[in-house]
């Protein structure tokens, strides 16, 4: 039993990993995502893989809805448009280190330009102005042909390392792996800076923050952009991932996706970010297994189960929104609790 | 006391909610039960999801096949297993169908969901050189042995359906003058896929396209584009990449306006329960498919096969949708490449299957299709015109059996 967390310097009480155990635990999670392709066979790592893309996305919503208050709509088309500048670079020959920071650049940069608004718009109707940037930027993936290569879709060459083609699941799961991770402590520790102690402000009390001298301005704008970024990069790997991508991935139906996946994991947490999206992605995959291990005995079964792995699947999300409203990241801060305080009850 | 209570509740049920989903997991890591000597036929059918309509129908034509193929000693004498698992007509989630079945099974046959998923998997497909797959896309960019090696599909491809269409008013025309006709599609990939090359089509036959127009998949209000159809005054309006809406919007408008135009559609358009829900604007409705309607079982034994099978296995299905039909066949020509490999004692690879695929030839569907089949360039590219008959409620024959080149 843990009985006390001494802080005895800034330093300490600023620490992401505070004590020994928790730095343990790290440890042996970063082994764990090391040795896991090796354990596990190639669906179980192409899942892996998809949701390490959806992980890092979701952190940049997180980061714009989460931890700064602006609602965006539009998440799915930033994604688009890192996988097509990715897309683009890598048919001309830029080695994927950098297709994919300047792919989540170019999502920034677009980012910046529909945070504009966000100054003299909020909730609701920033959400609306983003859902219009949505079917805009899907607009043009259907219909800038000679970059995007319209309704039919782009090929992404297969990123290559040292002259290995990053050509399956498993050395995809690496590059994955790496930007979710590298992605993730960048974003935990942005809200141990003032930019992110601004952001938070801005999300409580946008006039507060700026009589307290906060450039709302800059801020929301660096919130888009930063939010944007993490999507680019997502969309870039997405590409890398499939190889092959049309503008029918991009749809409304992902951006909520994405904003569903940050509420049910906890708004405003990066754990409740990778909760949430394991949730979203997961889930629906084990209950489709369930049904498929029905089928074995009762092969007309998936007819009739199919269709009830829908239901099943929004009463869950309704059911974890009804009884645990602070979202997933809730459940697990209670079941640490018990563990720290066992065995005497939380 | 009092406050413990829901609280308690609240976790006994967040605590079942977790349990579920834990359940759940370990179901997924118990592995399949596999026999050997088996063939295993994977499938991510889209059984839920906008294709649904369609999807569980194919899901049901395809496993049906298998189940009666193995009542006839299966394929060389091997069983054939069916594995479909609902895709929701989501590229991520029949990708990662995919991925688990050929992971847990590795058959040497998948049929997938959309042209999405075709396209995605294609470059993983080509690498693993050991699965022959199709799937309910006719998509033009689909039918090319060379890019897409691993791929067929049980019928033509959106551009031939096309094709087929002007075929059959360039031969229905009477005067000097050739029918004019508009082109009506929906803004996605399956709307815009066959538009160049009806165009040119109908510039080789000298058919003048009098009007082109886009919408959206399921839009409701076409007033303006129907006043651009009056003005065109078409004599045919060929409308593609819908399944039904807004087609009954265009025709009814087309008809209070007093216009004689013919419409006509593509094959998704074309199953009865389709054209039954247009109601009386499916008065007139032509269209192309490439199968008899089960109801055409006159010299067709493959179609009194499927008649009494499923008036057998399925008492409850009342008629039998074309979207089933394209799910046998589909079982069909699979059963058909793996016999001719093993026969030939050549292994299940993707090179041996593609060759097998290719070396049918003037093949006899027993009647799914009116014309002997050639798989030579992965599609079947033939189909017959019908019309909607007012009176029978029937889709009726309109033309005879075209091939296209």
């Amino acid at each position: 039993m843990r009985i006390g967390d001494f802080r005895q310097s800034y330093e300490h009480d600023e620490a992401i990993w505070q004590t020994p155990t928790s730095r343990a635990w790290l440890a042996v999670f970063f082994v764990f995502l090391s040795v896991f392709p090796f354990a596990a066979n190639a669906y179980i790592v192409g899942l892996a893989c998809v949701l390490g893309i959806h992980v890092i996305s979701s952190a940049g919503l997180n980061i714009m809805t989460g931890y700064t208050g602006l609602i965006s709509l539009g998440h799915a088309a930033f994604m688009g448009v890192g996988c097509y500048t990715a897309a683009f670079l890598a048919q001309r020959g830029v080695p994927f280190f950098l297709t994919i920071p300047l792919a989540g650049l170019m999502a920034a940069l677009l980012g910046l330009v529909v945070g504009i608004p966000s100054l003299r718009i909020k909730g609701l109707y920033l959400a609306v102005a983003t859902l219009a940037m949505q079917f805009i930027l899907v607009f043009i993936f259907r219909e800038w042909e000679p970059v995007t290569g319209g309704v039919r879709g782009v090929n992404v060459p297969a990123a290559s390392l040292f002259g290995l083609d990053l050509n399956n699941d498993t050395r995809m799961y690496y590059l994955v792996a790496f930007c979710a991770t590298v992605l993730l402590v960048a974003a935990r520790n942005l809200f141990r800076t003032r930019i992110g102690r601004a952001f938070i402000a801005i999300r409580d009390k946008d006039i507060s923050a700026e009589v307290l001298g906060i450039d709302l301005f800059r801020y929301k704008l660096l919130a888009f952009a930063i939010g944007s970024f993490y999507a680019g990069v997502a969309g870039a790997l997405l590409g890398y991932f499939y190889r092959a991508m049309t503008p029918e991935y991009f749809t409304l139906a992902l951006s909520i996706f994405y904003l569903a996946a940050i509420i049910i994991g906890g708004l405003g947490t990066m754990l409740g970010t990778v909760l949430g999206a394991v949730f979203m992605t997961l889930v629906p995959e084990l209950l489709r297994s369930t049904v498929s291990l029905i089928a074995q005995w009762a092969p007309r079964a998936t007819e009739i189960l199919s269709p009830m792995q829908e239901v099943v699947f929004g009463l869950l999300i309704i059911g974890f929104l009804v009884f645990e409203p602070h979202g997933l990241v809730e459940i697990w801060r209670r079941v640490r609790r018990t563990f720290h305080l066992w065995p005497f009850r939380a | 006391m009092t406050q413990s209570a829901p609280d308690a509740t609240r976790r006994r049920i967040l605590g079942a909610g977790l349990g579920a989903v834990g359940l759940s997991a370990g179901f997924a890591l118990i592995p399949a039960i596999a026999q050997s000597g088996e063939i295993v036929f994977g499938a991510a059918p889209p059984i839920t999801g906008v294709f649904a309509f369609a999807g569980l129908a194919l899901h049901q034509g395809l496993g049906d096949y298998c189940e009666w193929r193995n009542t006839k000693g299966g394929i060389a004498g091997r069983k054939i297993r069916y594995i479909g698992e609902d895709s929701g007509y989501k590229m991520d989630q029949a990708m990662s169908v995919f991925k688990k079945i050929m992971g847990a099974h590795k058959p040497p046959v998948f049929y997938g969901d959309s042209t999405a998923w075709a396209k995605a998997a294609a470059k993983e497909i080509s690498q693993m050189g050991s699965v022959l797959t199709c799937s309910p896309s006719f998509s033009s960019d689909l039918a090319d042995p060379k890019n897409v090696p691993y791929y067929f599909m049980a019928g033509p491809t959106y551009a031939a359906m096309c094709e087929m269409l002007l075929e059959y008013i360039d031969r229905t025309s009477k005067g000097a003058n050739k029918p004019a006709v508009a082109i009506v599609y929906s803004d996605t990939e399956f709307g815009r896929d066959p538009i160049p090359a009806t165009k040119v089509k109908a510039q080789a036959l000298g058919i003048p396209i009098v009007q082109e127009i886009v919408t959206k998949p399921g839009s409701v209000d076409v007033s303006a584009e129907v006043a651009k159809l009056r003005r065109a005054k078409p004599d045919y309006v060929i409308f593609h990449g819908y399944v039904l809406a807004p087609i009954p919007e265009f025709i009814k408008q087309m008809r209070e306006a007093g216009m004689s135009t013919t419409p006509m559609g593509t094959i998704w358009s074309m199953d009865k329960t389709t054209v039954d829900a247009m109601g009386a604007a499916a008065e007139g409705w032509m269209g192309v498919l490439p199968y008899r309607y089960s109801y055409d079982t006159k010299d067709a034994p493959t179609m009194q096969l499927i008649k009494a099978y499923t008036a057998k296995a399925r008492p409850q299905m009342q008629y039998v949708p074309t979207f089933y039909t394209n799910g046998w066949l589909v079982g069909m020509i699979f059963s058909e490449v793996i016999e001719r490999c093993l026969k030939a004692g050549k292994a299940l690879t993707g090179p041996n299957m593609k060759a097998a695929l290719e070396s049918i030839d003037n093949w006899d569907t027993g009647g799914v299709t009116g014309l002997l089949v050639s798989l030579k360039g992965h599609q079947i590219a033939s189909g017959r015109i019908y019309m909607y008959d007012a009176k029978t409620k029937l889709l009726e024959p309109a033309s005879g059996w075209i091939r296209t080149a």
